[in-house]
């Protein structure tokens, strides 16, 4: 079977038992690997009875057929389960070199099932995994547990991904960390991890993934990789990573400020990426072969953190611009007491923004919060806010359950940012109106990475095969709907091979090289029904897990005009751009079910 | 009367009209480095033609055409066809769209562009304000 190890390591932590299992190869045909894969799979096995935080909602580590290949940008691995923060479909991603180390080991993937008595971490090296106790690094941050966990397997070069203090205290915001600060941090399944008691995996591998024409594939990846050369988005990503969009950001009103209800405000432009790049940077970071290099490793002297992973565009407006925190030490700082404590930055900064809201209508008080003033533009409340939540003390305990909890507690359920209860990322729906549909039908809840349509209308144009062209940003029609919802089959399929989003070979190089690996016939048109399905099966696991057509939809905060700003007026036609949507995904328009019978 | 594209007159008339606009001054208070503009051949256009201008501050001076890219540097160089030219001054094409898919192609700092995407906004906007003859 070329481009799949064919394996899957079934690890039950309730019993203590280990086996492999073989990958089911008419699965892997049709959902590819990654989050696709592990849907299909997943969809057998969940229920809306399922505890997201209980031993019978397993925790999948996926990877995809060109993961650890030569293929530029192929080094994410998917991590899959029922989300405890969403209740419906969880799964996050991540790059560094967990996924290709796990295959050289010799599996395609991990599937986590039960809970251990006691906290424990797996070791998988080169097809042989091991369970050992873990009470000597329960408790102890994401950098810490890498290293000691390395040192404790005599591996110096395994890689890790492991759990914080928000994940073993099942803080519904926690994420999974790799590869020093990378992180799978959507969804909360760091806290399903901690759940299992999982602390950590670590992997160290010699193997080879097997290719169905070596020389071919070679050609193909050398062929992406020339293309990055003189590519104006590359160069800055390189240059800036994907905080250098901040300023172009702020001027179109895509940067969020003040929970969504600001349109621009000069002070925001301090957070620029530039200035970043020019005053904190100490060096780029890349992931496991990619010819961009986009990850940050920063300082910020003022709060004596010498080494900071991050922070990318999305802290930045985070834990920054939706805050009114306009200071980069201090949003450096709060980056990296998030990385220790392995939390998501997007779901908290949009707790924490909403807890300000909140503040300031009255609609909290100090008597809830033990006495603290949570205001917007108070860096050293956020600090403090942060490791509250991260220990679930005091009012992180409420904090800790994210934001659709906090507005539901505080009587104002819309008054939450949040799309199928994910915090809505740093992309502004009203800037780039397609990013309406990305959002409502993201199998995940608001998620900017299934189906990136600032990218697309901002320019990326290598898409005209399959039907994906740059538009106007402020178009609301029937037909962005649709392009939209092609978009989001497309970054599907990545999240399954699972690729990088910033590199984005063109499709028929891309189809080449899955074919060159896999010895699979595939055109580039039919990469996108491949997508379609992969989004139709986590569509169908959603509805099983009780999700509605009517849940489909955009907070109220996002559907209010921006008065001021690049996007002031905009607001996104659901209505219209749904209907395209669900025609080009062929839903029925009644019920947004599935009606294709090859999706299962 | 509308002016030629490309041409010396059209490069001068966009200092003119730069130096006229408030919004302009506002949105490049900080910019600073000069700019030559080349518009390479295609199908309408046979030749090919250079712009030099230098932008400090918000204020446009010393535009002329250049006669090849050997008569002078400038910290940033864009170069596009002629087409690709025409459809951004035209309002068909938006400027960052063409720059990040590579249809107006940057060598300079990208740091200045990306710290003031506004400046480049403004400075088409006010391009694509000259009454332009594009010619057949």
């Amino acid at each position: 079977m070329h481009g799949y190890l064919g394996r899957i390591l079934r690890v039950d932590l309730g019993r203590g038992a280990i086996s492999d299992e073989a990958l089911n190869e008419d699965y892997a045909r049709r959902y590819v690997g990654g989050s696709g894969l592990a849907a299909r799979y997943l969809y057998d096995v969940l229920d809306a009875g399922t505890d997201p935080l209980g031993p019978d909602n397993p925790l999948l580590f996926m990877t995809g057929p060109l993961v650890g290949t030569s293929m530029t940008s192929a080094g994410r691995y998917s991590v899959c389960a029922r989300s405890p923060l969403t209740r419906i479909w969880g799964e996050a991603n991540s790059g560094g070199f967990f996924g290709p180390e796990l295959r050289y080991a010799g599996y395609d993937g991990v599937w986590i099932s039960g809970a251990a008595r006691s906290p424990v971490w797996l070791s998988i090296v080169d097809g042989q995994a091991e369970l050992h106790d873990a009470g000597d690094v329960w408790g102890s941050d994401i950098y810490a547990a890498q290293d000691r966990l390395r040192h404790s397997l005599g591996e110096a070069k395994a890689r890790v991904a492991c759990i914080g203090l928000a994940g073993e205290r099942q803080v519904k915001l926690a994420g999974i960390a790799n590869d020093h600060g990378r992180f799978a941090a959507r969804t909360g399944l760091g806290a399903v991890m901690g759940s299992k008691n999982l602390k950590a995996i670590a992997v160290r591998g010699s193997g080879k993934v097997p290719l169905h024409a070596p020389d071919e594939f070679k050609a193909l990846t050398n062929q992406a990789l020339a293309l990055l050369k003189g590519d104006t988005p590359s160069q800055s990503l390189r240059e800036f990573g994907t905080a250098g969009y901040l300023n172009l950001a702020h001027m179109l009103s895509d940067l969020p400020l003040r929970y969504f209800q600001l349109g621009e405000y000069a002070p925001a432009d301090a957070l620029s990426g530039v200035d970043m790049a020019e005053h904190f940077l100490r060096r780029n970071t890349a992931c496991h072969k990619c010819g961009i290099a986009c990850g940050r490793e920063t300082r910020a002297p003022a709060y004596n953190d010498d080494r900071v992973d991050g922070p990318e565009y999305e802290t930045l407006g985070a834990l920054g611009s939706l805050l009114m925190i306009f200071d980069l030490q201090a949003v450096i700082h709060a980056s990296h007491l998030c990385n220790l404590y392995g939390m998501d930055v997007i779901s908290l900064g949009g707790t924490l923004a909403l807890a300000c809201e909140l503040f300031e209508r009255g609609l909290l008080s100090a008597a809830d919060t033990g006495g603290l003033e949570i205001r917007y533009g108070d860096s050293e409340m956020v600090f403090r806010l942060i490791e509250l939540t991260a220990r679930r003390e005091g009012i992180g305990a409420v904090l800790a359950e994210g934001n659709a909890a906090l507005a539901e507690r505080a009587g104002v359920p819309e008054l939450s940012a949040t799309v199928n209860r994910l915090e809505v990322p740093m992309h502004d729906p009203r800037a780039y109106l397609g990013m309406a549909v990305t959002y409502a039908l993201s199998p995940r809840g608001a998620c900017h990475m299934q189906g990136d349509m600032y990218e697309l209308d901002l320019g990326r144009d290598n898409g005209e095969d399959i039907g994906l062209v740059p538009g106007k940003r402020h178009e609301n029609s029937f037909e962005k709907g649709r392009t939209a919802a092609r978009l989001q089959a497309w970054r599907n399929l990545y999240n399954a091979l699972t690729l990088c989003e910033f590199e984005n070979p063109p499709p028929p190089l891309l189809a080449a090289a899955l074919n060159a690996a896999t010895g699979w016939t595939l055109a580039a048109q039919d990469l996108i029904p491949i997508g379609k399905r992969i989004v139709d099966v986590k569509r169908l696991l959603n509805m099983k897990l009780g999700l509605r057509r009517a849940d489909d939809r955009l907070p109220g905060l996002l559907l209010k005009p921006l008065a001021e700003g690049g996007a002031a007026g905009q607001v996104p036609d659901m209505p219209t751009l749904l209907a395209g949507a669900y025609a080009e995904f062929g839903w029925d328009p009644d019920t947004g079910r599935p009606t294709a019978e090859s999706a299962i | 009367m509308a002016v030629k594209f490309p041409s010396e007159a059209w490069i001068k008339e966009l200092e003119v009209k730069l130096n006229a606009s408030e919004s302009y001054a506002q949105a490049a208070a900080t910019w600073e480095g000069d700019q030559i503009f080349v518009i390479l051949p295609d199908d309408n256009f046979k030749d090919s033609a250079y712009f030099y201008i230098d932008l400090q501050h918000g204020k446009a001076s010393g535009a002329r055409q250049l006669s090849s890219l050997d008569e002078r540097k400038a910290l940033f160089t864009s170069s596009a066809p002629f087409g690709t030219w025409r459809k951004v001054l035209e309002g068909r094409l938006d400027p960052l769209q063409a720059m990040f898919s590579n249809k107006i192609k940057l060598v300079g700092s990208m740091a200045a562009v990306q710290r003031t995407p506004k400046a480049t906004y403004e400075l088409t906007r006010v391009a694509a304000s000259i009454d332009t003859d594009f010619g057949p």
